[in-house]
């Protein structure tokens, strides 16, 4: 009879298994140090997707399918208070909404499971929900993409217009006085909670773009790369607690498309485009032959509408003051590379491959944005016309 | 001819439900207590009886309202409706001031002390009607969201108007109640079944732009005062600016209890505790 119950359960657990059409690992973590533009180091919170990854600001982005059945498996590993994943947007149900009054918090070394369907194609964020107000700002959060159900990633939804690249642009702020010990290990207690405090102010030092400010954005080995008349779809999110104000460069075409995981009634044309906390919009721009576009972001106190910062996100056109005709010589930077992103200087004329370092090869192609950054970090080998360099993710 | 019938038949039916309204509004100076902290401020009340937000009026197109707004306080006040040619001019302390409204068009108004700009409305002298047509059977939610800087209040009392770009508020409200007392307000506080549409008017009585974010549906645009393109839009984060308002829709499709709050998320905060600040939830039944 035992042996019965035993064949029934992992029939039934099959059963439920057979149904998750894609599942994803994200781990939490409290122990992030985020090096900022002028060379600070600050304490954060955030998520990874491998126990061998250092966590980042934001977190990796998730990418999903229309109409999948999905589990995120969320493995707390933080030594700290417990932390949640809320799917905002996505409209799921209360039980996996990962708000954990209303249905469970994640503690330290224990796994939650959020079970959904991929809702409508679009933009999305995720984010700690315990809280939140400390748990955003520490760095929780980050993108997650719900592309067409036949999972076309160069298309806006199920039969809506194509694009040549994205781009996912995620505005958020910095203040390093709520990243002290103190701010972060708060009192927590989910059956019978206690007061958190949060600081007296918020007044950010730093503005970021998907990560990065001032300098950093201004370095080369983080622009952006697209071809000549691309047609890029910018992905944008505001996980921070400022407005933020899209100033799109003159001389291209912006048109919004959707917001929130829906598309607009009508498209939304206009050469600035105001997000605010929590919302997301896909805008479609349509790029020239100049060599470099700016794209402007302006960071807005929601108390007194004033700009605290500008700033500035640069694509670079493929052609862009490079020499078609020249021989293949040898920049590719940066290594190592924190976000497994790398950049070469020059344009491939054939393939490259690259290897991890048992030998395998996981990527082939000509493009100059060389993006590893769903490999876990270490070492990897680049191959091209018998030239090799070691690439590392650190 | 038919159609003669019907339009006469249209006005007989709207006169017969529409009605006349004698409604007192009285200012009244008390305080209000948030989260740790306890304020001076002054609102609109039907009552004689200070109320820590000003009411919300809810009144039927056409109907032939009286209205006489009262000063209890010991400064004078004004009075004015949104989108509404009417003057109740400059009302004295222990003063009254009465006019005849009839509002033909259903919609959402903001009413406002138009005095001492915008500080007397900020001390909670700023009040929402709405207007529904007889026929009108959507069950309404009402969120007047506004924001204290706990300082300014009594400073604003005294006669010293604060430099508007120091502002920094530390409460953050819903119907002058915060998280937890939010929820226990029948006004604001959602509640219906699966299938059966409800609305939600949320008006920016405060100074801060405010982004509330909808946990478990995306709700659709049917009123924006300020911004017409966003008209039919189904969002679930709706950026609210100061004197602006929205009608929002949503028919649930999904049983549960979900957060709604302030995506700024210091505005969940109240008196600098998490989360006592401008968060609620709303409840479907199956």
């Amino acid at each position: 009879m035992k042996k019965f119950y035993i064949i029934l359960i992992l029939l039934v657990s099959h059963s439920v298994y057979a149904q998750i059409d894609y599942s994803k690992l994200i781990i939490g973590r409290n122990n992030g140090a985020k090096t900022l533009h002028d060379g600070n180091v600050t304490n954060t919170f955030g998520f990874a997707e491998s126990l061998g990854e250092l966590i980042d600001v934001p977190g990796p982005t998730i990418y999903l399918n229309e109409g999948d059945s999905v589990e995120i498996d969320f493995w707390n590993m933080s030594q700290g208070a417990p932390h949640t994943i809320h799917l905002h947007g996505l409209d799921v149900n209360q039980e996996n909404d990962g708000v954990g009054a209303l249905s469970f918090d994640v503690y330290h070394m224990a796994h939650g499971f959020y079970r959904f369907k991929a809702p409508h194609a679009g933009t999305y964020l995720y984010h700690c929900h315990v809280v939140s107000t400390i748990h955003v700002q520490a760095g929780m959060y980050g993108v997650l993409v719900v592309r067409p159900q036949n999972g076309d990633p160069n298309q806006v939804w199920t039969g809506g217009e194509a694009y040549e690249k994205e781009l996912i642009i995620t505005s958020s702020e910095i203040d390093t006085n709520w990243h002290t010990d103190a701010v972060l290990d708060h009192p927590y207690d989910t059956i019978n909670p206690v007061p958190v405090m949060i600081p007296d102010d918020y007044i950010p030092q730093y503005f970021l773009v998907s990560g990065l400010s001032d300098t950093q954005l201004s370095n080369p080995a983080n622009y952006y790369w697209a071809a000549e008349d691309a047609k890029v779809y910018l992905r944008q999110s505001n996980a921070g607690y400022y407005g933020t104000r899209y100033i799109y460069p003159s001389s291209v075409s912006a048109r919004t498309l959707s917001s929130d995981g829906r598309p607009l009634p009508a498209e939304y044309v206009n050469d600035t485009l105001e997000v605010y906390p929590g919302e997301r919009y896909g805008t479609m721009i349509q790029l020239g032959s100049d060599p470099f576009y700016t794209i402007d972001v302006e960071y807005f106190d929601l108390n007194t509408n004033e700009v605290k910062s500008t700033q500035t996100y640069t694509i670079r056109t493929s052609m862009a003051g490079l020499d078609e005709n020249s021989i293949f010589s040898s920049t590719i930077y940066p290594v190592p590379s924190s976000t497994g992103v790398f950049y070469s200087s020059e344009e491939f004329q054939s393939e490259y491959e690259i290897y991890s370092i048992t030998g395998n090869k996981i990527l082939e192609g000509k493009n100059m944005r060389i993006d590893l950054s769903d490999q876990p970090k270490g070492m990897y080998i680049f191959q091209y016309e018998g030239w090799t360099k070691k690439l590392l993710i650190n | 001819m038919r159609f003669i019938i019907l339009v006469v038949l249209g006005f007989l039916v709207q006169d017969t439900i529409a009605a006349t309204l004698d409604v007192r509004l009285v200012i009244q100076a008390g305080t209000i207590n948030l989260s740790g902290a306890t304020l001076d401020a002054r609102t609109f009340s039907q009552n004689t009886t200070f109320q820590p937000n000003s009411d919300i009026l809810i009144w039927t197109t056409n109907d032939d309202v009286n209205l006489r707004v009262v000063n209890l306080d010991s400064d004078p006040h004004g009075f004015e409706i949104d989108g509404y040619t009417t003057s109740f001019g400059t009302i004295a302390p222990g003063d009254s001031s009465e006019q005849n409204i009839v509002l033909s068009n259903a919609g959402v108004f903001r009413y406002f002390d138009n005095l001492n700009s915008p500080f007397n409305a900020y001390l909670g002298l700023s009040g929402v009607i709405h207007v529904k047509d007889a026929s009108d059977t959507t069950p309404y939610f009402y969120w007047d969201i506004r924001e204290y800087q706990e300082l300014w209040n009594a400073q604003i009392i005294g006669g010293s108007n604060p430099a508007l770009n120091s502002y920094d508020p530390e409460q953050f409200t819903i119907n002058g109640n915060h998280y937890p007392n939010t929820v226990t307000d029948p006004l604001a506080r959602v509640t219906g079944n699966v299938g059966n549409a409800f609305k939600v008017v949320v008006v920016n009585n405060g100074l801060s732009i405010h982004s509330l974010h909808f946990h478990g549906y995306h709700l659709s645009i049917e009123a924006d005062s300020k911004y017409s393109y966003t008209l039919g839009r189904s969002k679930d984060t709706f950026p609210v600016h100061p004197e602006e308002h929205l009608v929002l829709s949503c028919t649930p499709d999904k049983e549960g209890e979900y957060p709604v709050h302030d995506h700024n998320l210091v505005a969940v905060t109240g008196g600098g505790e998490y989360s006592t600040g401008m968060l609620l939830t709303i409840l479907i039944d199956p």
